[in-house]
């Protein structure tokens, strides 16, 4: 996005210096508010009549019992449930944290997530934002985003708007292969398909928890959703397939086209002559 | 962040006196330095290196410390027991267990970390500075000691045609265009805010056990389980750091920051959560101009 306000360098001198001014101050302050925005992002968000409040954190650690990561068979449900009660801890808390300090939802969260062999830590950190000047409201009415606040900005001019953080994780063993299996396929180029299949059945099952936590906040779909996927470091005959995302809903009757304006930047890097171009 | 008496040595002193300038900023920093009226002076330094003591009270003892009687507690910190719910079980099992907030090493932190900065702040008045943009700051061990050092730098300006240059330098992470942006957007920088917590866990035997996941044999049926001690004492970690910036900021505004949380683990059952939080304090000097809506613009490169 663009930014419509433009100052000359002149303009620029005049105003640092009158900064500096001593006895320099605005009529209305802002008040004592922290945020981890860039002044882009806070620009944005005033753009559309939204001002960062306070920067917020969420935490939440799940134990994991001993032995679930041996070999079996199917979902390892206990390390898929730690994760989905970790990440809706870590979000309870952020709803509360954002509510307490008058913000009305959080937006650019960070994502930070572990998974040890015997415990998952989720740990989230976002910036708490209101309406300007709205009054508080209740924490079950506090949305988080893991849009960054520029995102967040272009999403409601479209119309939309953010529900919450949904996410789905499942694990699941690799099917042992048998003895005769392995022989059989140590000297071959083979695809391993009880991983792939693994991979698969814990793709569907995390994806499906993920969607299904979109509708359970009345969104109509997920943006933004990040993937992680892969073996575990600790157990690996077990796959993992983490996703989460942003879930979104029309807030207008409609969709609100955006018609971007082309544009196009005269500070591209200096191409230098290159002789195969001629070719 | 405050100035004192100057320490700077006499080398210094000279150096600093000398024709040349000297800066840390990058060649387009430089640039957009200078489309803001600002002329770099010098590339300003603060070292400190600090020892930092493990264990204050020196009371510490295979059992653990006893309960009330914590350095957190004794130094009126955040501090939060756990009860052992099983009874006497065995020498080793843990009958309970305490987060507490470890208050001297978040002293010494500040400590060392306020020295340098205000060892940089001399350089820029000697320089006869107006403030200090580019910051950038290092906390790394000097050996395995429990030597800390402190390092901050960054590049001295003066405002060309702006008023005669005070003892209240201010400070910025910023740079460049990014600095420019808050011009801009009406505010002025005042300091940087950086805060630190440090909280050490004595993990009871409950909480050992979840994060062992070993928990099923005593107090559950095997399911996940949140691990209350380690959460409390993260939550605390940065909320702790969060306030002391917060209490930094005497009405102002804390911008870009930054929440870095480390968890180290000495022992099975003994870890250190420290937070540290950093950001740019800014304050308005005038009225917000409300913005149009941004246009979404495609770039065709």
């Amino acid at each position: 996005m663009s930014d419509t306000h433009a100052s000359s360098p002149s303009d620029l001198k005049a105003e640092v210096r009158r900064a500096f001014t001593p006895h320099a101050s605005a009529t209305s302050d802002a008040g004592a508010t922290t945020s981890d925005l860039s002044m882009d992002e806070e620009l944005n968000l005033h753009s559309i009549g939204w001002e960062p409040v306070e920067l917020v954190s969420g935490v939440s650690l799940f134990s994991i019992p001993y032995g679930s990561w041996n070999w079996g068979q199917g979902e390892i449900t206990t390390a898929s449930v730690a994760h989905e009660r970790a990440f809706r801890g870590a979000i309870s808390r952020l709803h509360h944290e954002a509510a307490r300090a008058g913000g009305h939802g959080v937006v650019g969260v960070h994502v930070e997530r572990v998974v040890h062999s015997t415990h998952v830590e989720v740990a989230l950190v976002g910036t708490a934002v209101r309406p300007v000047g709205a009054a508080t409201t209740s924490f079950d009415k506090v949305f988080v985003s893991d849009l960054s606040a520029r995102d967040f900005t272009l999403l409601m001019i479209a119309g939309w708007e953010p529900l919450g953080l949904a996410s789905g994780a499942s694990f699941v063993f690799a099917p042992r292969r048998s003895m005769g299996a392995v022989l059989q396929q140590q000297t071959q180029n083979v695809e391993l398909t009880n991983f792939t299949e693994a991979m698969y059945s814990a793709r569907e099952t995390a994806m499906e928890r993920m969607q299904r936590a979109a509708l359970e906040l009345d969104g109509t779909g997920v943006v933004e959703v990040k993937v992680v996927e892969g073996p575990t470091r600790f157990a690996m005959h077990a796959v993992g397939f983490v996703a989460w995302g942003t879930v979104v809903r029309l807030a207008k009757p409609e969709h609100q086209m955006i018609q971007p304006m082309m544009v196009v930047p005269l500070n591209d890097p200096i191409v230098a002559f290159d002789a195969a171009t001629l070719a | 962040m405050s100035g004192s008496v100057s320490d700077l040595p006499e080398a210094a002193q000279r150096r600093l006196t000398s024709g040349a300038f000297s800066s840390g900023l990058s060649v387009s920093d430089f640039a957009a330095c200078l489309e803001m009226g600002l002329t770099p002076v010098g590339l300003v330094q603060g070292f400190c290196a600090m020892q930092v003591a493990n264990y204050a009270m020196g009371g510490y003892t295979m059992g653990g410390f006893a309960q009330g009687m914590s350095p957190g507690g004794a130094q009126g910190g955040y501090v939060q027991n756990y009860q052992c719910p099983h009874g006497m079980i065995s020498a080793e099992h843990r009958m309970w267990g305490q987060n507490y907030q470890q208050t001297w090493i978040e002293s010494a932190w500040r400590d060392g970390f306020n020295s340098a900065y205000r060892r940089m702040i001399e350089e820029a008045q000697a320089l006869g500075a107006h403030g200090v943009l580019g910051v950038v700051d290092s906390v790394a061990p000097l050996s395995d000691t429990g030597v800390v050092e402190y390092h901050l730098k960054g590049t001295a300006v003066t405002i060309v045609d702006g008023p005669a240059p005070s003892s209240d330098v201010w400070s910025t992470y910023l740079a460049g265009q990014r600095l420019a942006k808050i011009f801009e957007a009406g505010y002025a920088p005042v300091s940087i805010i950086a805060a630190v917590a440090s909280i050490r866990v004595w993990a009871s035997c409950v909480t050992e056990y979840l994060m062992e996941g070993t928990s099923f044999g005593w107090s559950n049926t095997g399911e996940p389980t949140e691990i209350d001690q380690i959460v409390s004492a993260q939550t605390n970690a940065r909320d702790i750091a969060r306030s002391r910036a917060r209490a930094n900021l005497h009405g102002d505004a804390l911008h870009g920051a930054s929440l870095e949380v480390s968890t180290r683990e000495f022992s099975r059952g003994d870890l250190q959560i420290e937070s540290r939080l950093r950001g740019n304090r800014i304050r308005r000097f005038k009225d917000f101009d409300p913005l149009a809506v941004p246009r979404p613009t495609v770039r065709l490169t």
